[in-house]
């Protein structure tokens, strides 16, 4: 502690303050306010539908120029066909197994992935906080699949918030990252998104994707595909009002991978 | 003209000027971010953003003690660690101290300019510990024993060919100079570095005190990679690099990514403040965060510099200097290059010895309009100049060309005594004669002239200057008034 | 016509060097019919010795054209670096003197560039005239980002009959000649030149003109070392109708 009573003595110095007295943040009350998100979180709130899905279509535009595929779709079923396509015609980067890695999210439960692979060599990883096998098994997962909590259409970016289940290396390692959106989780710009994110308790890990890693390093010429993944899909679930999506069965039986604790 | 005896700037901006390699590379780097970012400002909706990115910035400095206290609080409070640093020593001997103490054989670098100004590289494989960059750029440039020479794009120096050389030397593969071939190859290189590092080492673009979070910036991913697999991450972050609450930080970002790329937002924007929590299951056991002054407080104290520090490392200054333009960043010899580089470089490590730095430039003023943040570095390269011209205690400069002081000494006595002057005049036009050419210019000239005539013609002071002229025609009176010119001239 | 006496401020380099400019600049305003009168007393606003870090002595030079030019009614410059010089950098030099400072203000708001003058001032935009041939134009880094004056002399040049105004490339980007930068760091200061000149060639131009004759002064040394035929002019010999500059 001592090191940083000097060094703030130091700032406080610098700037013709007494440094030996603190000076305690409530005495500054301006110096943290925030202005009031009521009117935009009232905003988001209160979009209608077709507000919503005029987002998704400047998602849409945004997310082409970035490299990011946006596929939309009406139901968890064809969320599902959209994955199963990906993990099909897909090839590994760097093994010759398909893994896939999967956040323990409803929304992606409610995909029933595993219904789908049953006749072929395809290995699914819930990212259970538990594993303690999640590193290798994420490592050998050439297809991560994440249900980022906003959407961001002005800029085609997902925000991802680190939770329990739903670690930070699923949309990192794997070389495609297919995320899943609820279109009513689709904001229209930065400043909608920021007036969510204050509402959270506390903001810990976090990160915002706005497509497949890239570079130009060389030359100046865009390459995609860096050091995080190189393909990136957005599944944004447009789902008709009515129903619910409390179809998924229970996590605990059927043909996952064969748990390694 | 004295430069300081060990200065290489002007060699080595010879040098850039020579490479038609590096004149190709600059060319369409500015073409493309410098004129793309000026279009963004002006076509910027909110047209205020800007100064009020910089009102707050200006502001958070008059309060920089309670922030960074604010921060420290908020980072501890989620078990991360926090050391304060005052100087670059300070803050090697504690990442040090981390890196024995968990054991570590391999770092992972995020670009970090800091670490640069540091110097921690050298330190940390003095230990035995190896040190890998992970940024494209910087990997290709450690590969190379280079140096970086731009903030945001380190090798634009150099073109597919050479680094296809390199990488088939280094890294054993076929030669291609293909950039996604090459860049496929690098991934797949610095995976396996990354997947076994022990420690990752970042920067920090920008940190917010409300959040307790730093935030980090990358197109790659491979900041991501270096905060999330190593099970240690210690963040270097200068103390200026922070904002007081979320709404700043969106703008600041915001601003950030525009001018650094154009972009609305780069491909990953990271916020970590933390080691992993009982809930995550991956991420870094430990978190530093080692905040960093080393001269930064000094600049602080100084109202005339205090600005500077506004400043967000987005490069843009870069991407619009004609001089840099023309010498590359090499030539700064210094982790910072470009106009922002030419007045923090000396701020940080010595004016007289970074004196070409502050001299070696026309205050064109592009810097400033470009600048997301309305940073006035002119006005900050003239008093940097004025410290050099005089000498200043407070900042440890020694009067930098005693012989060019005298020169405007002189200077001023004719300037202020105008018999004076037009006596100088007189006789400088008395022995330009035998200099002067059959093409009416002169084209060689000794002392500071020399500077002018080895690359340029210069016309010579003229037979009868404008105010001999006048005198001839209207004697020492004012002329009469335009109508009575006319009937003179009429009558 | 607002009818003020202009008094001239020549620019010590116009004085010496260029004094055609001068004679051109006073024809023009002999043919709008504006009054002027030229205080002999000048030398030098103090802008080289600002720029080299010498600010004690520019307040020198600064205190003097205060001095002499007080009393002016309206002050005209054919130089924007000049004129920023006064404007910006004067109240600067004399912080900490209430007294010189408002007296610097006073006196930066009644200084000009002359194409402002004609353009804003006197809202004369032809000046009658006449020129034959190409001509590009090059902004001057402190007239263009400093005082914000770009379409002045444009569009006097495009109300000079028989005028082809042709944009370079590149034409707001720096001429490399930065005061004493130009011969401390000669190298730096021709590559910037050679790039203008090379936007300046490209055009086809028959000749180059702008506001400042520092950067002419940078431009002409530099063609006529390339052996270049572009012929260098200021913008007042052109508005003055003169065919003939330097080349």
């Amino acid at each position: 502690m001592d090191n940083e009573t000097t060094f703030l003595g130091n700032v406080r110095i610098a700037l013709g303050e007494a440094p030996r007295s603190e000076r305690p943040k409530k005495m500054f009350p301006r110096l943290f306010a925030s202005p009031d998100t009521a009117a935009i979180l009232d905003k988001i709130r209160s979009r209608t539908v077709a507000g919503q899905d005029a987002l998704v279509e400047i998602f849409r535009e945004q997310a082409e120029s970035l490299n990011l595929s946006t596929h939309i779709v009406q139901s968890f079923d064809e969320a599902a066909d959209v994955v199963v396509e990906l993990v099909r015609s897909k090839e590994p980067e760097f093994n010759h197994t398909k893994h896939v890695s999967m956040h323990d999210h409803p929304d992606i439960t409610a995909l029933q992935l595993w219904n789908r692979f049953t006749r072929e060599a395809v290995t699914l990883h819930t990212t259970f906080g538990s594993d303690r096998q999640l590193k290798d098994k994420t490592i050998a997962s050439f297809i991560g699949i994440t249900a980022p909590e906003i959407g961001v259409a002005d800029s085609a970016t997902v925000i991802q918030l680190t939770q329990p289940g739903q670690p930070r290396s699923t949309s990192l390692l794997p070389s495609i990252h297919i995320a899943l959106l609820q279109r009513k989780n689709l904001v229209a710009d930065l400043n909608e998104a920021y007036a969510l994110l204050r509402e959270k308790s506390h903001l810990d890990s976090m990160v915002f994707i706005s497509g497949p890693s890239k570079t130009a390093d060389i030359e100046a010429q865009l390459v995609h595909g860096a050091h995080g993944p190189r393909e990136m899909h957005l599944i944004v679930l447009a789902v008709p009002e009515a129903v619910d999506k409390e179809t998924a069965t229970p996590v605990a039986a059927v043909t996952e991978s064969p748990e390694g604790s | 003209m004295n430069s300081h005896p060990h200065s290489t700037y002007r060699e080595d901006a010879q040098k850039g000027i020579d490479s038609p390699r590096l004149q190709k590379s600059l060319h369409n780097l500015q073409n493309r971010f410098g004129k793309g970012a000026m279009d963004i400002w002006a076509h910027l909706e909110d047209r205020e953003m800007r100064r009020r990115v910089k009102k707050a910035r200006m502001k958070n400095f008059d309060h920089l003690d309670i922030l960074l206290a604010e921060l420290a609080s908020n980072v501890r409070a989620r078990g991360g660690k926090v050391y304060f640093a005052k100087t670059a020593r300070d803050a090697i001997d504690y990442t040090l101290e981390v890196a024995k103490k968990n054991q570590v054989k391999r770092v992972v670098k995020g670009k970090s300019m800091l670490s640069m100004e540091i110097d921690i590289d050298p330190a940390l494989e003095g230990e035995g510990i190896e040190v890998v960059e992970t940024d494209l750029g910087e990997y290709i440039i450690q590969l190379g024993g280079d140096k970086p020479s731009h903030i945001i794009a380190p090798c634009i120096h150099l073109d597919r060919n050479q680094i296809g050389e390199l990488f088939t030397e280094k890294l054993g593969i076929d030669f291609t100079n293909d950039p996604p071939t090459l860049t496929m190859a690098a991934r797949k290189a610095l995976r396996e570095k990354m997947l076994g590092a022990d420690m990752g080492l970042t920067g920090c673009n920008l940190a917010c005190a409300e959040t307790g979070q730093i935030s980090l910036v990358s197109n790659e991913g491979n900041i991501r990679m270096a905060t999330t697999i190593p099970p240690v991450h210690v963040a270097l972050m200068g103390m200026e690099r922070i904002v007081a609450t979320l709404e700043e930080h969106r703008e600041t970002l915001q601003l950030l990514t525009r001018a650094a790329a154009l972009q609305k937002l780069s491909t990953y924007v990271s916020f970590l403040g933390g080691p992993t929590g009982q809930t995550d299951s991956d991420g870094p056991k430990e978190f530093h965060l080692v905040i960093i002054d080393n001269g930064r407080s000094k600049i602080l104290a100084d109202p005339e510099f205090r600005e500077v520090l506004a400043c967000i490392r987005c490069g843009a200054c870069l991407n619009i200097c004609p001089v840099y333009g023309q010498i590359g960043g090499h030539a700064y010899n210094s982790p910072y290059c470009g106009p922002i580089g030419a007045v923090i470089s000396p701020l940080l490590d010595g004016i007289n010895k970074h004196a070409d730095l502050c001299k070696g430039e026309t205050l064109c003023g592009a810097c400033k309009e470009i600048c997301p943040v309305q940073i006035d570095l002119p006005r900050m390269l003239a008093a940097l100049r004025h410290k050099l011209a005089y000498g200043s205690d407070r900042w440890n400069t020694s009067q930098h060309n005693p012989a060019e002081a005298y020169g405007f000494t002189l200077w001023r006595l004719l300037v202020t005594r105008s018999a004076f002057y037009r006596a100088f005049i007189k006789i400088g036009r008395f022995f330009q004669r035998p200099f002067v050419r059959k093409n009416k210019m002169i084209s060689k000239m000794a002392g500071i002239g020399s500077g002018w005539t080895k690359g340029r013609d210069l016309p010579p002071i003229a037979k009868k200057t404008f105010t001999e002229l006048w005198e001839e025609k209207y004697g020492k009176e004012k002329p009469a008034p335009p109508t009575a010119r006319e009937e003179e001239n009429n009558g | 016509m607002s009818g003020k006496t202009v008094s001239l401020f020549i620019q010590c380099l116009i004085d010496t060097m260029f004094p055609e400019t001068g004679l051109a600049m006073i024809e023009v305003f002999d043919r709008l019919g504006i009054p002027y009168e030229y205080p002999t007393g000048q030398t030098c606003c103090g802008q080289p010795a600002f720029n080299s870090g010498y600010q004690r002595d520019a307040a020198a030079a600064a205190r003097r054209f205060i001095e002499l030019f007080e009393s002016a009614e309206v002050i005209v410059c054919p130089s924007g670096s000049c004129v920023y010089m006064v404007r910006h950098h004067y109240p600067e030099l004399f912080a900490d003197d209430p007294d010189m400072h408002s007296r610097a203000l006073a006196i930066g708001a009644k200084t000009f560039e002359f194409t402002q003058y004609l353009v804003d001032e006197l809202e004369v935009v032809d000046v009658g005239a006449e020129f034959s041939g190409s001509v590009t134009y090059h902004d001057s880094c402190h007239l263009n980002l400093g005082l914000k004056i770009a379409d002045q002399p444009r569009t006097l040049l495009k109300n000079v009959r028989g005028l082809e105004l042709i944009e370079m490339q590149d034409s707001n980007v720096c001429c490399g000649f930065g005061g004493t930068f130009s011969v401390n760091y000669p190298e730096i200061s021709v590559a910037m030149a050679d790039e203008k000149i090379d936007n300046i060639l490209a055009t086809g131009a028959g000749a180059v003109t702008g506001c400042d004759i520092s950067c002419l002064m940078n431009i002409l040394g530099r063609l006529s070392r390339r052996g270049e035929e572009v012929q260098v002019l200021h913008i007042a010999q052109i508005l003055a109708g003169e065919k003939g500059g330097k080349s």
